[in-house]
């Protein structure tokens, strides 16, 4: 018993943390901070189409955007509105704009590859029609604001762009 | 980035081998590391950082292992300290929300969550991060105090997606001392191009198949139909999958390294246990290694087996996905194993081999609709219309051209899904007698072979591997 006792006190003064225990405590909170930062800034959202469409519509300036709708994502993307769990789509009234608003709910995640790919084509041919003759317009287009949150893929380009973007990101 | 890309086969994989060859012996693996890192980061720019930590965690989890061999009580606490955080990680990103969707359709709440994407891989990692951890325990493999050598075994590009998961113990030596030869190299390539051809070719051609029969409306197509849905889904997660394991086995060996087979012809089995001796071999011999084991295996009597195989195979069915459909497809295969060992083993195998097989193949096909099926409901329908309860009926026109426009397709992936195929291949190219001849012969073949596949590759849009989702 003595023994015994003597071992396991033994051991209790013995017992220091290395730098391996320090280290792999650190290393947790590193983890922990960094799921944090995702939850916060990468992160998807269970909420309906509905429950973040409404505030980015509501934001939307409709003097100078119109609903494009499921024709106009059709015609700008060569995307059909009924594969996914819900779009909205507002682009600009007038031709020389490059301004637009897309937020599209896909399905499964599989679909997010078919969309991203869609708006990087469009935002391209955009830029080549618009290069030469209107530089701000190309500017617009190149800062476009693009963001893949889950199943929720955003773009907005134009001057408020940075808005509207923020906008989405508080919905989500 | 998908080893059945263009960006891969034409720009990584010749860069990254290119280089490999060229530097010394001792800055390979640091060559490896960076093209693993770049690799992963393609499509995973955020996680690469949480796969990072992870190696860093682990890492360090073992040298604080190697660090308490005096003190016991100290080792264990390191041990479950390590295990339990990675299982928290994965369990994190893998089930948390499958968690509180569970909790919204028990319960009259609607709790609200925010949607991680899955990492890609982080099962594999995750498992063989394990692995490690629990050999070094176990005093099976020495501390891996190199901390490059430890991060290329956690995300080696090769097997890093999608496995094979690769023990510790396995691969230990070799990432110190591997050898390279010309032999090696033209071995891996000629694995390499029959995993990628298994893909592209044989998985995505009956994926379409089964893509089509999956848009129709549930109960509006015939049992004949339901058979052949079920049939190239079959085919289409062997080719995939055994066609990625492949791949990495060949990439594997080009860079000197050799990964355990991770398939044996599965669809030859004659029983569920065979089909799983032969079916992703290395998770299930993890799951035996690093849980069954553990847990008694058949050391405490009948019922405690019993309770240990169906842990196993729930836990199974977990790891595939955070879906009640994948439990249910874990405990399904838990069940026949316990039927299997107890019950009609030994009846089973006095059959003569044609039922044996039937038996087997009926199991499996049956199991691969709980598998496909996006939720429990659906798959029971499906395995109802499959046996003429609820669909349109026996035969239908629609089956029918189904069958008759894929015959050739289907009667390519009978033979590409059992030994005999490979054989017979072996004996016509061993009945050339003149070496220059057979090996010219052999060499256009695989050429061919490669130019059907880019040019399926050129043509097809985004085909991912379905165990990418694990």
């Amino acid at each position: 018993m003595v023994n015994q006792y003597t071992t396991n006190h033994e051991l209790k003064e013995n017992r220091h943390y290395t730098m391996s225990d320090i280290m792999k405590y650190v290393i947790v909170a590193v983890i922990i901070l960094y799921v944090a930062f995702l939850l916060n800034f990468s992160s998807g959202s269970s909420k309906s189409f509905e429950e973040v469409r409404k505030p980015v519509e509501a934001a939307i300036d409709t003097k100078k955007l119109q609903d494009a709708g499921a024709q106009g994502l059709k015609r700008f993307y060569s995307l059909n509105a009924a594969d996914y769990d819900g779009v909205l789509f507002f682009h600009s009234k007038f031709n020389l704009s490059s301004a637009e608003v897309l937020l599209i709910k896909v399905k499964d995640e599989e679909q997010i590859h078919q969309v991203v790919e869609a708006i990087e084509r469009k935002q391209q041919s955009r830029i080549n029609d618009f290069e030469g003759y209107a530089p701000q317009e190309v500017k617009y287009l190149e800062e476009a604001q693009i963001s893949v949150r889950g199943k929720f893929i955003f773009l907005s380009v134009g001057k408020h762009a940075d808005k509207y973007k923020e906008i989405f990101s508080k919905s989500l | 980035m998908l080893f059945s890309s263009l960006t891969f086969l034409m720009v990584f994989l010749p860069c990254t081998l290119g280089l490999y060859y060229i530097v010394p012996d001792k800055f390979k693996n640091m060559i490896m590391l960076i093209a693993s890192l770049i690799f992963y980061a393609w499509g995973e720019p955020v996680y690469i950082i949480l796969m990072m930590l992870s190696i860093a965690l682990n890492y360090v989890c073992g040298i604080n292992l190697g660090e308490k061999e005096e003190d016991p009580v100290g080792r264990k606490k390191s041990l479950v300290f390590a295990i339990v955080i990675n299982l928290l990680i994965l369990g994190f990103f893998k089930y948390y929300g499958f968690f509180i969707d569970s909790i919204n359709q028990i319960f009259p709440v609607d709790l609200p969550y925010r949607e991680l994407p899955l990492p890609i891989g982080i099962s594999f990692y995750t498992f063989q991060a394990v692995s490690y951890i629990v050999d070094v325990y176990r005093g099976n493999a020495k501390v891996q105090k190199n901390i490059l050598n430890f991060a290329l075994y956690i995300c080696m590009f090769p097997q890093l997606i999608a496995g094979p998961i690769v023990r510790y113990v396995d691969i230990e030596i070799q990432l110190r001392k591997r050898e390279l030869s010309i032999y090696k190299f033209g071995n891996g390539v000629k694995i390499f191009l029959i995993g990628l051809a298994k893909k592209v070719i044989l998985a995505n051609c009956t994926g379409a198949v089964f893509q089509e029969i999956m848009e129709l409306q549930m109960g509006s197509f015939s049992a004949l139909t339901a058979w052949i849905g079920c049939i190239s889904y079959a085919f289409q997660i062997y080719f995939d999958f055994s066609g990625y394991s492949d791949m990495a086995v060949g990439l594997g060996r080009m860079f000197g390294f050799e990964f355990r087979k991770n398939f044996d012809y599965p669809y030859v089995s004659k029983s569920i246990t065979e089909f799983w001796r032969r079916w992703h071999i290395s998770l299930s011999t993890w799951f035996k290694e690093y849980v069954y084991i553990p847990l008694g295996g058949n050391r405490f009597g009948k019922a405690r087996q019993i309770e240990n195989i169906l842990i196993v195979w729930m836990l199974t069915g977990m790891w595939h996905g955070a879906a009640w459909n994948f439990i249910f497809w874990g405990v399904y295969y838990g069940i026949l194993l316990i039927l299997e060992k107890f019950v009609w083993g030994e009846k089973l195998q006095k059959l003569p081999g044609f039922f044996q097989h039937l038996y087997a193949i009926l199991c499996i096909l049956i199991g691969w609709v709980f598998f496909f099926s996006p939720n429990v409901g659906y798959a029971f329908d499906y395995i109802g219309i499959m046996f003429g309860i609820g669909g349109s009926g026996l035969f239908d026109g629609q089956g029918i051209f189904f069958l008759f426009s894929n015959y050739l397709l289907y009667a390519i992936a009978v033979l590409g899904s059992c030994a005999f195929g490979a054989e017979r291949l072996n004996i016509m190219v061993r009945r050339i007698r003149n070496g220059k001849v057979r090996t010219l012969i052999v060499g256009v073949s695989y050429m061919v072979l490669l130019f059907v596949t880019l040019a399926y590759l050129v043509t097809e849009s985004f085909n991912p591997f379905l165990y990418f989702r694990f």
